[in-house]
């Protein structure tokens, strides 16, 4: 037998909890959970003090709700308030998926390639978790969708940051450097959605400095993402991805650069999809005027911007910078 | 599977409450299969199910479990053919809901799923959309993949791979005259909002992979797809390309550089990095460097700096009006 096993791992306990907790209508009291459930029993009955058992169960309590599990706290009926005599349940409907979802295999074959995208750890442990359970509840495998592999990729070390405070609720601060401001600065936000557009992730919310919505790219993001104790409502996520990418859409619909590309060349094969056709040269829509010089500085003698003047100046700065910095007579 | 790696008790915890509908569900499953599912050495798989078999209902007051108050497994099955089997189960047969992180993840990899040609029609993903979200423990954070534009190109390589058949089209590689190709598809990538074909090329003998942006006039043939299924390296494997280039960088502009870091080594010295990696060609990085204007200096080979510099240069003449 593995040495791994030994009688009183917490997952134990934990799993013990919750077994018990499900197995009552009623609810049992912290008493009878500290006294009969194993893991916290063979800890009360060699005599550990009250209150470290207590506090143990009090953080399993939070660490499993943490894993979505409803624990119920059912007070005193006549003062709600008074917790000692409080009962704990967590009740099979709200624990398990519902019994009248059902997943056919068609959908199960297009779950498994959302299942697959993610390229960094922690998503793709969360998606394959997911996955997991759906297939448990047993259905027959569709042919697999085969000769596709999508994958979306997270580079920014905020993300996991803004998906907790999303996901809690809370308030975020952060340092931002916007192109063009000579030093960063500090943001307040409540953030509400993220948003991967053209490639790039996004954290849509409201910035509560500039009282009003705001979309900041996570690559401008410098250091950590710190998450406050001030908590919002949850209802103000409702349609928030929703109104991020209807934003950058607009943006897009409003900012468009013309440009002549020449022919043939690398520019003229990556701005194909996104161009339309001017009487002169091409328009391309664009969200963000620093990201776009990038991509058109990158493309060198290929394109030549004739509007609008700011983009014009970005993309000449960065090729006289680059002139300057190997050697070129600017 | 994953390397071996330690899990903080909470996740332990979560596998075992996936654990039971899952050998429930599977009835009989080997020790091997129900490691792969939950992306865990088997070893490990053994060990969680043993571990199951002391978790139970709580005692009555004074007295330990009873057998049947505890899961149980068939251990002789167990011992002799590797197979896991419950016998007795407490409680735990329903799937949990899905966390909010969970539904989170599939939601958003589904946006990025139904961008695929004809895989599923509207109605079918937000059907399942609204399943996810009705399965989840919390209203799952918003995580939105924005679909990029959709081309023919995209349909016709889709054509090929359900028809196994070759596809026809005509090829810009960087900084080469157009060549027609004859491909049999094996396998579409999507990353950062690019596709790119994998195929077995006719014409070079061997599998190739092509951006699908520098693809133009697809078309399908009746040729049958003989190498549809021959296996295919890593989309971004590492090359064994001779010129070696260094470039020099302020370190807060990596994450910006990631394409190019991933594989590199990289070298820090007092405010910068030095990354050095392998390329087909030196002519490459000039690209980088103008996007970058003025951030990342290539360092070597010489040809890659004048490269920079004549680009910048060819660059800047079309303003000098």
């Amino acid at each position: 037998m593995p040495a791994t096993t030994s009688r009183n791992a917490p997952e134990e306990r934990l799993v013990n909890l919750v077994v018990a907790l499900m197995a009552t209508d009623q609810g049992l009291t912290k008493e009878t959970i500290l006294s009969s459930v194993a893991g916290y029993r063979e800890q009360h009955e060699a005599g550990a003090s009250k209150d470290a058992l207590e506090k143990m169960f009090e953080r399993d309590k939070e660490n499993l709700r943490g894993l979505g599990i409803p624990i119920e706290t059912i007070g005193e009926r006549a003062d709600p308030d008074d917790l000692r005599e409080a009962r704990y349940r967590i009740p099979t409907a709200e624990y398990a998926l519902p019994a009248d979802i059902t997943f056919s295999p068609a959908e199960i074959a297009l779950l498994n390639i959302a299942g697959d995208v993610w390229g960094s750890e922690s998503l793709s442990a969360d998606a394959r978790s997911g996955l997991r359970k759906i297939r448990a509840l047993g259905i027959a495998v569709d042919e697999p969708i085969i000769g596709y592999a999508p994958r979306i990729r997270v580079r920014d070390s905020s993300f996991p940051a803004f998906q907790r405070a999303i996901e809690e609720c809370r308030v975020a601060t952060f340092t931002y450097l916007r192109p063009g401001e000579a030093r960063p600065r500090e943001r307040r936000i409540r953030p509400l959605a993220l948003v991967e557009y053209e490639a790039r992730w996004h954290v849509f919310g409201f910035d509560l400095t500039m009282d009003a919505d705001r979309t900041f790219l996570l690559s401008r993001v410098i250091g950590e993402v710190s998450l406050t104790r001030e908590k919002f409502a949850p209802d103000l996520r409702q349609g928030a991805g929703e109104r991020a990418l209807a934003g950058l859409r607009e943006v897009a619909d409003r900012q468009r650069a013309l440009l002549e590309v020449h022919p043939g060349t690398e520019a003229a094969l990556r701005l194909a999809r996104r161009a339309l056709p001017a009487p002169q040269g091409v328009v391309v829509p664009y969200v963000d005027l620093h990201v776009f010089a990038d991509e058109l500085a990158s493309y060198g003698p290929e394109v030549r911007v004739v509007d609008p003047p700011a983009l014009r100046a970005e993309v000449v700065r960065r090729l006289e910078a680059t002139l300057a910095l190997h050697g070129g007579a600017a | 599977m994953r390397p071996e790696r330690s899990l903080p008790a909470l996740d332990r915890a979560a596998l075992l409450l996936q654990l039971v509908p899952y050998l429930i569900g599977k009835g009989e499953v080997s020790v091997a299969e129900a490691a792969a599912e939950f992306d865990v050495p088997p070893a490990q798989m053994r060990a969680m199910v043993e571990r199951l078999t002391v978790i139970g209902l709580p005692g009555e007051r004074g007295f330990w479990q009873l057998p049947n108050e505890l899961f149980d497994i068939d251990w002789d099955l167990l011992e002799r053919e590797d197979v896991i089997a419950m016998t007795n189960t407490v409680g735990l047969e329903r799937s949990p809901r899905l966390t909010a992180r969970e539904a989170a993840a599939l939601l958003a990899g589904l946006q990025l799923a139904r961008t695929l040609p004809g895989v599923a029609d509207n109605e079918f993903v937000a059907g399942l959309l609204a399943k996810l979200s009705r399965g989840a423990a919390s209203a799952p954070p918003a995580v939105i993949v924005a679909p990029g534009p959709v081309d023919g190109v995209r349909d016709v390589v889709d054509r090929a791979l359900r028809a196994r058949v070759a596809v026809t089209f005509t090829y810009r590689a960087p900084g080469a005259g157009p060549t027609t190709r004859t491909v049999d598809p094996i396998k579409v990538h999507i990353s950062t909002g690019q596709w790119y074909l994998q195929g077995w090329c006719h014409l070079r003998q061997a599998v190739r992979t092509f951006h699908l942006d520098r693809v133009s006039d697809p078309t399908l043939t009746d040729i049958p797809a003989l190498h549809g299924a021959d296996p295919v390296p890593e989309l971004f494997a590492p090359t064994d390309d001779d010129v070696v280039a260094r470039f020099r960088f302020p370190r807060e502009v990596a994450p910006l550089l990631a394409d190019y870091l991933e594989r590199a080594d990289i070298a820090d010295d007092d405010e910068a990095s030095v990354a050095s990696l392998r390329l087909a060609d030196e002519q490459s990085l000039k690209r980088l460097a103008a996007r970058r204007g003025g951030e990342v200096e290539l360092l070597e080979p010489e040809g890659a700096r004048r490269a920079a510099a004549d680009w910048a240069a060819a660059g800047l003449a079309q303003y000098t009006d």
